[in-house]
């Protein structure tokens, strides 16, 4: 099988920056992280390929050429290719300028599946998939928590979908876009010891604009018709710790404590 | 010899329920807390010893070490299971772990002479029960007090939490029994002084299993007065006036059974709810009334000496409530257990090494400073701190301690993280002349710097495996480097 799946790199939560003159994630220089849903797809890309190892993976990402480090961490992991889609005129893209450009990279390819993550944790509007479902023509299914994988190989997988109240089934025909959830038990393994060191550079493929020739009103900041209005920092309270024996009392607090809050 | 004739052959001389080869048991056999984390993951990379064995006496013991000493058979001596440096890691194929379960009589109680003898199956903790109940101590209490056995307290020079008053095992045992792989029984006397010649116990105690098993242990006990103990608590400016405050109490000649100096970090973890980002100085003086009342007028003095580095005094209750939660029990450890199946988390590790009192500081801070400036891994640590808990007149030890984000697969955890921090902890310790373990001992994971920490006094140890066990089939990797352990480490 061929799979494809589309990865971002997010900045660390703990450590979040924003330009707000310009109204741009700052990305360079912040530590960034694999977003965990996308983690989740490319973990069962892995699960694939464990069971049918002429599986082929190829993991794309539209970002700073900065993680390109990230990627090749990425790659030490089993996954086949890495194509980075990085070009200064795609900064400040919205989510539907940069689902066209991931989709006109995606079109000439061929696959069985691109695997994706649902939500972002910097975004959040997981719109990329299903706007990128609709450049192709593909169907596009987010929230999976799990997908059937003998049937996964037959083009017909069964997947299940948190809708927050139910868990519900579809049999979908692929290719498709399958967009994993993080509440998935797919887990992205670590790099091995022995390939902490590998060589995969030659498995990164950059692709600029050059290659997909966007005009420079199309994409970027000019291009995307949604802009940020306006950020905020959120205000954090600090709260009062209280310290309790393993006492009558102290149980009595910790109860009453959990009760108020509704864990009880 | 294949497993299926060693076991036949075990049956022998031995009951069918005195050979252990359930699976599960072989596999918690095969390592100790070195590999917490891949052992409780399944990943252990190293093969299962072929049996337990339970000996119910001193002969016993004796005929399974001459059968396998015949057959080259490995031996890991085995008492409480809380080995955290890979003493009871198994490295061969053929591998006898002989457990010292069965041998847990307390033989005597002798209050007159203060001495105890017991079997070295015996837990720590029950001596302690009993002499507690006629007003006395062992003295001694490590951790692991609740788990850990008489034997492997002796057999890796144990220390506990009150060494600056009691002193380390070594100093306790008077007198010991044990088996050498020829199946040699020696009786060491249990005499107050000797000068007959070198003090032979000392090939035993600390001996790893790599000579002898340990069959029988007496220690000195001492009467227990609960009720003079006196506590205190400082939050101090850095390590280094911690440190200070302790020689001073020392070299002074007081003997406070706690004395202690925490960094910040370290500080966090033990005394959450009045550190205050501080480093943290405590003392508790304990013993008779008159010992207890001269002991906190030494310990007045001393930090009165260096008040400038005090900054704040912290309520003696609170360092008595930290003092009444000291210790591991068997379910902390099953604890950490589940908790390690569930997450990619651990307790953390930590490296004990020590040093004179010029010397510590010195380690100390170049340490710190080449773990977080080398450690490929320093951004995943979440914990990097240490404290000096066991003081001397001459110097004191150094206990790193440390923690991570375990961002690697379970069966790679310490080759990235802990022992790259050990390494380093080491090398630093070794460069200015401390000794690389105070008291954990040596086990398989620092042998390859045993000759570096004996320098030519290597030639002694080395002669001692020579003459007691020269087929090496006793605990083979642990404390002597071997070719064939290296693939298990690097």
């Amino acid at each position: 099988m061929n799979l494809i799946c589309l990865v971002k790199f997010v900045p660390d939560v703990e450590d979040f920056k924003y330009d707000v003159t310009r109204n741009v994630l700052i990305r360079e220089n912040v530590k960034m992280i694999l977003n965990p849903d996308d983690a989740c797809a490319l973990a069962f890309c892995l699960k694939v390929k464990e069971k049918d190892p002429e599986t082929f993976v190829e993991i794309v990402s539209m970002a700073p050429t900065s993680v390109v480090g990230h990627l090749e961490d990425l790659l030490r992991r089993n996954f086949d290719q890495a194509t980075l889609i990085s070009d200064r005129m795609y900064v400040g893209s919205d989510t539907y300028v940069t689902s066209r450009i991931l989709a006109r990279y995606l079109e000439g390819k061929t696959f069985d599946c691109i695997l994706t993550g649902t939500h972002s944790l910097d975004g959040d509007t997981s719109h990329v998939p299903s706007q990128v479902g609709e450049a192709l023509r593909l169907h596009q299914i987010s929230n999976i928590v799990k997908i059937e994988e003998t049937q996964f190989k037959t083009g017909w997988p069964v997947v299940d979908v948190d809708s927050e109240r139910f868990i519900s089934s579809y049999r979908v025909g692929l290719p498709a876009i399958l967009s994993v959830s993080k509440d998935s038990k797919y887990k992205l393994p670590f790099v091995k010891f022995k390939n902490l060191d590998l060589d995969v550079s030659a498995k990164i493929k950059i692709i600029t604009n050059r290659e997909l020739g966007f005009r420079a009103d199309e994409v970027g900041l000019e291009g995307s018709l949604t802009q940020v209005a306006h950020t905020f920092t959120r205000n954090l309270q600090k709260e009062d710790r209280v310290f309790v024996k393993t006492d009558e009392e102290g149980i009595d607090t910790v109860y009453d404590f959990l009760h108020a809050k509704g864990f009880i | 010899m294949d497993k299926a004739t060693l076991l036949e052959e075990l049956s022998g001389f031995l009951t069918k329920d005195q050979i252990n080869t359930n699976y599960d048991d072989l596999y918690d056999a095969s390592a100790d807390r070195y590999k917490k984390y891949a052992k409780a993951r399944k990943v252990l990379d190293v093969p299962l010893p072929t049996a337990i064995v339970y000996p119910n006496n001193t002969e016993e013991v004796s005929k399974l070490l001459v059968f396998c000493n015949d057959n080259r058979i490995n031996v890991i001596p085995r008492g409480g299971k809380t080995a955290t440096e890979g003493g009871l890691e198994n490295w061969k194929e053929l591998t006898l772990v002989i457990d010292a379960d069965r041998l847990n009589k307390i033989i005597k109680v002798d209050e007159y002479n203060m001495q105890a003898t017991v079997e070295a199956g015996v837990r720590l903790q029950e001596l302690e029960d009993v002499l507690r109940a006629r007003g006395y101590t062992t003295g001694h209490s490590p951790q692991s007090k609740p788990v850990a056995k008489f034997g492997g307290l002796v057999a890796t020079r144990s220390i506990g939490q009150f060494s600056t008053l009691y002193g380390g095992i070594e100093d306790m045992v008077v007198g010991l029994e044990c088996v050498f792989p020829n199946g040699h029984i020696s009786r060491i006397k249990n005499v107050s002084r000797r000068a007959g010649g070198p003090d032979i116990r000392h090939i035993a105690i600390g001996n790893e299993g790599t000579l002898c098993y340990i069959t029988e242990v007496t220690v000195k006990i001492f009467k227990y007065f609960p009720e003079n103990n006196k506590f205190y608590g400082y939050l101090i400016k850095d390590v280094d006036t911690g440190i200070k405050v302790l020689r001073e109490v020392m070299a002074n000649g007081y003997r406070p059974s706690v004395a202690r100096t925490y960094s910040e970090e370290d500080a966090h973890q033990h005394f959450y709810h009045f550190h205050d980002g501080k480093c943290v100085l405590i003392f508790m003086a304990e013993g008779n009334k008159d010992i207890v009342e001269a002991t906190c007028r030494g310990i007045e003095a001393s930090v009165e000496k260096f008040k400038d580095g005090i900054l704040e005094y912290v309520d003696s209750k609170l360092i008595e409530g930290w003092f009444n939660h000291l210790n591991w029990s068997q379910k902390d450890i099953d604890d950490e257990f589940e908790g390690m199946l569930e997450k990619d988390y651990h307790a953390g590790f930590t490296t004990e090494i020590s040093a004179d009192w010029e010397t510590i500081p010195k380690i100390y801070a170049n340490v710190m400073n080449r773990v977080r400036n080398e450690f490929p891994r320093a951004h995943d640590l979440t914990m990097l701190g240490g404290h000096s808990s066991h003081s001397y007149i001459n110097g004191t030890n150094m206990y790193f301690v440390y923690n991570y984000n375990i961002n690697c697969e379970p069966e790679d955890e310490m080759r990235i993280y802990h022992h790259p921090l050990q390494t380093i902890i080491v090398e630093e310790t070794l460069k200015l002349g401390g000794s690389m373990c105070h008291h954990h001992g040596i086990g398989k994971y620092r042998n390859e710097w045993t000759k570096e920490e004996h320098g030519s006094a290597y030639y002694m140890l080395e002669k001692l495996k020579e003459t007691f066990d020269p087929n090496g089939i006793m605990n083979f990797g642990t404390i002597y480097p071997q070719e064939e352990g290296v693939k298990f480490q690097k």
